[in-house]
């Protein structure tokens, strides 16, 4: 098994910056426990030296750096278009200071100074202390060298499987990404299943990485931490999703089978299922059915019992990953499969959920359904309350955990694939139920409101029509009041001027 | 030669670092239980905030400091930040401004002495740039020089434009009263600007004159280890 990396000698340009700066990766040092299998590296090879047919010697006195093999666009001469898309603040021209030419300086630097003493890794610290420039900048650039191997990597340390991980996970992305990428076929991508990919380094995130919904962006920790994400993005935009400490240790395809047989022969003794499987407690086993992507098995309900033929043919044939692998590969996260909208929104409904809400919603769901001989108006209730409940709450949750509880009930139901269809139906026809019923009840406050609001409006108007009457009788008050008092001031006038002519 | 009409500018100017780039300068001296950590390093100002607490951890990981300098390092440099923002949406005065910039550092075992003139006008200018070529044409072995010549620039230049803001108020609040008086005020209060026109005027050309050929020499010297030590006790002795 080809555990280890196959380290590319890269030969430095040295003084003449012009020279093709890359060896054709298939020369392969002659140290350390280097028995690898040449043909992995050799096709890739092709763009990054495009004019190199066949391995040139090395010459006996040149120095020889060890980079990895995905990492063999590099070339101290001039920049390419994978620094281009990792860096993109350098080459966009937002800011003066950070142009492709002082990109360059920094970088060359950098790998200059690791490559006078390539035995001990460099600091960041020990770095920035000798380069003029603006130390954020600089340590941009450290990073984005260290994550591709281009400094402080040592053939050595790709003995630590936790860094191997890394690198794989890297090397096969990148394998998708470029044809540049070396195509390490032999280990197969299947253990990325559910792992996140990190929108900005395209590294593979795990423990822990953060995803902004509101922009629809996943970064990994890293990405996060320095600042990598876009100009209107805040750190306050970002949630923290734990990726649980089941990757850590992925399950292997032998594994993944032996659990699904264990679970068809043994269903619910878990004991016996984590026995059956070796090497995993009944609490792993248990978790890693849940993530399997059962959504497929759901919408195609009626091959479940076969597909677990198939996959038993499959292991005979040993054609583990194909198999497997679109299955797993399609489903990022379970039930989340495009082809049955029903299960996809409740997936939905439930990652807005609380945890304990969604597990007793599919609980009382699954409960109501296997009481449906006693009559229909008790289960629709119950659902009905389940859903709602589901509906109210508002935090986040996995998936996975209603998918658990789902399966706990199923399990403890009766594990036979025919029963498992029924109660699946049920819960669909019951939550498409109090969907409807939901929007129905939208509709009706709707219309409710519409009355309401003429009606308003009737009476707005009379209010209008009696304000106008008052005005006018005001106004009529007044000219009869004014009338009054002339004629009272005339007939006084008349009273007095009699009186004057009559004295 | 007719002396060319000043071309000035007396509009003010938004503050800011007179660089092609709003690069500040950061200056660290943090003292927890016995350690002194003494840094000075430029910070690009428009980098988001996450990024000086992410600096910090780096810096007291790699130097193997004890963890209360992490917190520590990290406030220091949002305060010397917060300052500088502070001045951001003032206005500062650049009249015709030739300013003499001093260089007078000791980097490890180089010692550097010099002078020379800066524009304060020139916004392109580049402080990066000069130090890079100014240790190349010196043949400066110590790698650790040349940050500091571009700091040590800064420094000075950030200087002197809070010292402009300073004066872009007070010629605002005198120009309510005099109104004929304000070109003078702002050539006067700088007091180490010079007016370029006013140096040239009585040459025939732009050479300096000889004797003063020395002022403005560079001067490099590399110091012995006991020459380095005898000036570290000094310096840490002055402040105690």
């Amino acid at each position: 098994m080809a555990s280890t990396e196959p380290p590319a000698a890269v030969t430095p340009p040295s003084s003449k910056p012009n020279l093709l700066p890359l060896a054709s990766p298939t020369i392969i040092t002659p140290s350390a426990a280097a028995s690898v299998a040449v043909a992995p590296t050799a096709s890739s090879s092709s763009p990054a030296t495009p004019s190199v047919a066949t391995p040139r010697p090395i010459p006996s006195d040149a120095e020889v750096f060890h980079i990895p093999s995905y990492s063999c666009w590099f070339s101290l001469g001039d920049i390419s278009e994978c620094e281009i898309r990792c860096l993109p603040e350098f080459f966009d021209s937002r800011s003066p200071s950070r142009n492709p030419k002082a990109y360059k300086y920094i970088r060359d630097s950098i790998v200059k100074q690791f490559r006078r003493n390539p035995s001990s890794k460099i600091t960041f610290t020990e770095v920035r202390k000798t380069l003029v420039a603006d130390v954020i900048s600089i340590r941009k650039v450290f990073d984005f060298l260290d994550a591709w191997g281009l400094i402080n990597y040592s053939p050595a340390a790709l003995n630590k499987p936790l860094k191997w991980e890394d690198k794989d996970s890297k090397s096969s992305q990148h394998a998708a990404d470029s044809p540049a990428g070396p195509s390490l076929d032999s280990t197969p991508p299947v253990r990325e299943t559910s792992k996140r990919l990190c929108g900005s380094c395209k590294s593979v995130c795990s423990i822990a990485c953060f995803a902004s919904d509101k922009y629809d962006i996943t970064l990994c920790a890293r990405c996060f931490v320095r600042g990598n994400y876009r100009v209107g993005l805040s750190s306050s935009d970002f949630k923290r999703v734990e990726i649980s400490d089941e990757m850590k240790t992925d399950w292997t395809e032998k594994e993944t089978l032996q659990l699904l047989e264990a679970v068809m022969h043994y269903g619910d003794d878990w004991k016996k299922v984590a026995q059956h499987v070796g090497g995993r407690s009944d609490k792993d086993c248990i978790t890693h059915f849940i993530k399997l992507p059962m959504g497929e098995q759901f919408a195609s309900s009626a091959e479940f019992g076969s597909s677990i033929n198939k996959l038993n043919q499959m292991k005979d044939d040993n054609n583990i990953s194909s198999s497997s692998s679109p299955s797993k590969r399609l489903c990022l996260s379970p039930l989340a499969d495009a082809s049955n909208p029903i299960m996809a929104q409740a997936a939905f409904l439930s990652a807005l959920a609380g945890t304990g809400v969604a597990e007793a919603a599919a609980q009382a769901a699954v409960t109501a359904v296997s009481e449906m001989g006693q009559g229909e108006p008790k289960a629709d209730i119950r659902s009905l309350h389940g859903v709602q409940g589901l509906q109210d709450a508002s935090i986040t949750s996995n998936g996975s955990d209603v998918l658990k509880s789902v399966e706990e009930a199923h399990s403890g139901v009766n594990p036979k694939p025919e029963e498992k269809k029924v109660n699946v139906e049920e819960v669909e026809e019951e939550i498409r139920r109090v969907a409807e019923v939901q929007m129905k009840q939208i509709q009706e406050k709707i219309v409710h409101f519409e009355e309401v609001d003429s009606q308003i409006e009737k009476e707005w108007k009379q209010m209008e029509q009696m304000r106008d009457i008052l005005f006018y009788d005001q106004l009529n008050l007044l000219k009869h009041e004014r009338a009054i008092r002339k004629s009272g001031q005339q007939a006084a006038e008349g009273v007095r001027t009699q009186g004057d002519y009559v004295s | 030669m007719k002396p060319l009409p000043s071309t000035s500018s007396k509009t003010p100017v938004k503050f800011r670092m007179p660089t092609s780039e709003n690069l500040v300068p950061i200056r660290l001296d943090i003292e927890v239980g016995g350690q002194r950590f003494k840094d000075a390093f430029t910070w690009n100002i428009s980098d988001p905030d996450s990024e000086v607490s992410v600096f910090a951890k780096r810096t007291q990981k790699d130097l193997k400091l004890p963890l209360a300098f992490a917190t520590q390092i990290a406030q220091s440099i949002q305060t010397q930040q917060t300052e500088f923002r502070s001045y951001k949406g003032q206005e500062m005065l650049t009249g015709e401004k030739i300013v003499p910039i001093k260089l007078d550092l000791r980097v490890n075992r180089t010692l550097i002495k010099d002078q020379f003139l800066w524009d304060l006008n020139n916004f392109d200018s580049d402080p990066e740039e000069f130090s890079k070529t100014f240790c190349n044409d010196l043949g400066i072995e110590d790698p650790e020089v040349g940050p500091a010549v571009a700091f040590a620039i800064r420094e000075q230049l950030y200087e002197i434009a809070i010292q402009s803001v300073a004066t872009a108020r007070e010629s605002r609040n005198a120009k309510k009263g005099r109104r004929g008086e304000y070109s003078s005020i702002s050539s006067r209060s700088t007091g180490a600007a010079l007016d370029l026109m006013k140096l040239f005027s009585n040459r025939y050309s732009g050479v300096r004159k000889r004797k003063e050929w020395d002022v403005f020499e560079p001067m490099v010297d590399m110091l012995s280890n006991e020459e380095v030590a005898a000036l570290e006790s000094m310096v840490e002795r002055k402040p105690r």
